[in-house]
């Protein structure tokens, strides 16, 4: 009996044991982080932490934006890439160099300079470029209009252009997070999408729709994404990790907004549901809009850039202004069947006052010592995956008014 | 005379030992006669895996296994036409199964639910749990090695009632858990044991209902009508119907039943 134990345990032990390959090279060929090299960074960017940027894997655009007086020349730049990945630059004569960590690249005369980054197996590689650019004064007072819009590289989802002041000149949502977990999604069936001709003045607005995820989000326990529209980062990493994180608000603004004017029409979708997909009875979705000023940088020099999680309630805000919500008495949201907010299915302008709760200071304010968020969303409690199906916010012709 | 003495001695104790062989034979032999048939029941504990052959370099480490379930019940029916030689044939019901968790390095995963496609190259824990129920008809020649050892080998089918194949992906004990959507240079995707991202539930029904492979079978008659067996069931069809591509290699269920069993 032993002997035949053995003689079946020795083969399968062979095989668990002696069947770990080789290690493979990696495939991948980021850039995750880029620093520049100053000797007084402080000279030349609004915050010390803009030296260093981390790279998220969706970007391919590296832009450092330094004082709009800064002499830029010739910076030591250090690339972190992916484990065994090598580096390359564009010459000027259209040639491929391998890059050195540290050596000096010519920024000057607003270059931007191509970087290819090729992955350890060699199988596999990717394009980036890095420029820096000088601040321009920005005009405090925007008009946004949703008009500029076009379909992103992969043509799943739309996309709309910012204005400059916003990080990258992009609207974020989330859509990149829909294309995950909806794959087959059309672009109109989005939750944020262009309505042409929807705008109250005949021209395109935009729509915001709370949807189903599908079979592949409610795995995840992600039942619904909300419509959404903001300034700042969508980390589509995280959107599957930790949702509420995904959603980093807020670009540097130096000016002190006074109020949000935005022309706004709602339909209501089916009944509230929570995360696990059950009927909440008694509660009607709201939609929601608001205006956030915050401080963006701690007592140490840390960067501070709000989230999911604590975008009503960081303390470094400074000025928030919101569409009318009920809250409960230590000011969190209150669910309710009796809404507040005041939107109907027509067309209507509303306005939303910033509310400050601290002073701004003009030194800081002037150095980018703060950041500016506009955020729309269909449902009010999306960012927890709790709304209704079928809840619509169009918005068109917002108008940001500063001091 | 001594010598003729001796002689007789030692024919007498070989024609006795030869004697006492053929008892042997006969006595743990077929209970009609050497060249005779029978039936064998058996009752085992199954434990294996379903595996890819060799392991892919993208599986870095395995960190648990377990099998599941693990029983099974069935019948041959034997005929010795030599004292040495014959065939078998019977029925096996098992059910199977296995857990495992490995550290994996990019490696392609296709998650479909419906008509959702989410697809990329993974680095993480990956979670893989099987569990089959369905019956194994082996075709085997025997040979009688020794009075009490038998050894079978042959053919198998196996049909399968029903299968489950179950998993899903998180992060590995660095806190490393990522996809990356599509290609290696596609959008990372992090994920977390907090909110591990499940195999859609309709995998079982890529899985082709019928696997073909071989059985060779140890029996080692311990008393008059109780065998005690080994056996290892080595599948050479691949589990997964030719269309499913979420699974880009292929994989064979190798199961080993330990066991006794009621001969006649």
């Amino acid at each position: 009996m032993n002997k035949i134990i053995l003689r079946l345990l020795v083969p399968c032990s062979l095989l668990l044991a002696s069947c770990i390959a080789a290690e493979l090279d990696n495939t991948e060929c980021d850039i995750e982080a880029v620093s520049l090299h100053f000797d007084s960074p402080s000279d030349i960017f609004y915050h010390d932490y803009d030296s260093m940027q981390t790279i998220l894997s969706s970007e391919s655009e590296i832009v450092f934006i330094v004082r709009s007086y800064a002499n830029i020349q010739s910076i030591p730049v250090t690339l972190r890439v992916t484990e065994g990945a090598s580096i390359f630059i564009k010459t000027s004569n259209g040639t491929e160099a391998p890059f050195q960590n540290g050596s000096l690249v010519d920024f000057s005369d607003n270059q931007v300079h191509q970087f290819h980054i090729v992955s350890q197996d060699k199988a596999w590689s990717r394009n980036y470029t890095i420029s820096v650019v000088n601040d321009k004064p920005s005009e405090g007072n925007l008009f946004i209009d949703f008009e500029s819009y076009h379909l992103d590289a992969s043509g799943k989802y739309y996309i709309w252009d910012a204005p400059d002041a916003f990080t990258d000149g992009e609207w974020k949502n989330g859509n990149p997070g829909f294309k995950i977990s909806k794959s087959s999604a059309k672009p109109m069936d989005y939750p944020s999408t262009p309505v042409a001709g929807g705008g109250p003045d005949g021209s395109a607005c935009l729509k915001l729709e709370t949807c189903d995820t599908g079979p592949f989000g409610r795995l995840a326990g992600m039942r619904i994404a909300s419509g959404s529209m903001f300034n700042g980062i969508f980390d589509v990493g995280n959107a599957l990790l930790d949702a509420l994180k995904a959603t980093q608000f807020g670009t540097p603004f130096i000016h002190k907004p006074v109020m949000l004017r935005a022309w706004l029409r709602f339909e209501q979708g089916g009944s509230f549901q929570d995360r696990e997909g059950n009927v909440v009875e008694g509660v009607v979705d709201e939609p929601d809009a608001y205006i956030v000023f915050y401080r963006n940088e701690d007592q140490n020099g840390g960067k501070i850039q709000v989230d999911g999680s604590d975008v009503m309630t960081n303390p470094n805000i400074v000025g928030l202004g919101r569409l009318p919500h009920r809250l409960k008495a230590d000011g969190s949201d209150l669910l309710s069947n009796s809404p507040i907010h005041g939107l109907t299915n027509e067309w209507q302008e509303v306005v939303i006052p910033v509310v400050y709760k601290a002073e701004v200071d003009p030194d800081i304010l002037a150095n980018k010592g703060y950041s500016l968020v506009i955020s729309f969303a269909s449902s009010w409690q999306g960012a927890y995956f709790q709304g209704a199906i079928g809840n619509k916010l169009f918005i068109d012709n917002v108008q940001l008014i500063c001091e | 005379m001594k010598h003729k003495l001796y002689i007789i001695a030692a024919l007498f104790s070989l024609a006795l030992s030869v004697n006492a062989q053929e008892n042997a034979w006969e006595k743990w032999g077929p209970t009609k006669g050497l060249e005779s048939g029978g039936f064998i029941a058996r009752a085992g504990y199954v434990i294996g895996g379903t595996t890819p052959l060799p392991l892919p370099a993208e599986v870095r480490k395995i960190n648990a296994f377990s099998p599941k379930g693990g029983i099974s019940v069935g019948i041959d029916g034997y005929r010795m036409f030599t004292k040495r030689w014959g065939v078998s044939m019977g029925a096996h019901f098992f059910w199977e199964g296995f857990h495992t968790a490995a550290d994996v390095k990019n490696y392609y995963v296709w998650l479909e639910q419906e008509d959702e496609i989410t697809k990329g190259y993974f680095t993480g824990t990956n979670v893989t749990n099987t569990e089959m129920w369905g019956v194994t008809i082996p075709v085997l020649a025997t040979l009688r090695m020794s009075p009490r050892w038998n050894f079978s080998f042959g053919p198998y089918l196996s049909y399968y009632f029903k299968q489950t194949f179950t998993g899903e992906v998180f992060d590995n004990d660095d806190g490393i858990g990522y996809l990356r959507e599509d290609k290696p240079t596609g959008a990372k995707i992090l994920m977390s044991r907090e909110n591990p991202t499940p195999y859609p539930d309709d995998f079982a029904d890529h899985m082709l209902p019928m696997n073909l492979g071989l059985e060779i079978d140890f029996d080692w008659k311990a008393m008059k009508h109780l065998n005690v067996f080994g056996l290892l069931d080595w599948g050479l069809t691949d589990i997964w119907d030719r269309d499913f591509e979420a699974i880009t290699f292929r994989m064979y269920p190798i199961y080993a039943t330990i066991g006794v069993a009621y001969r006649y």
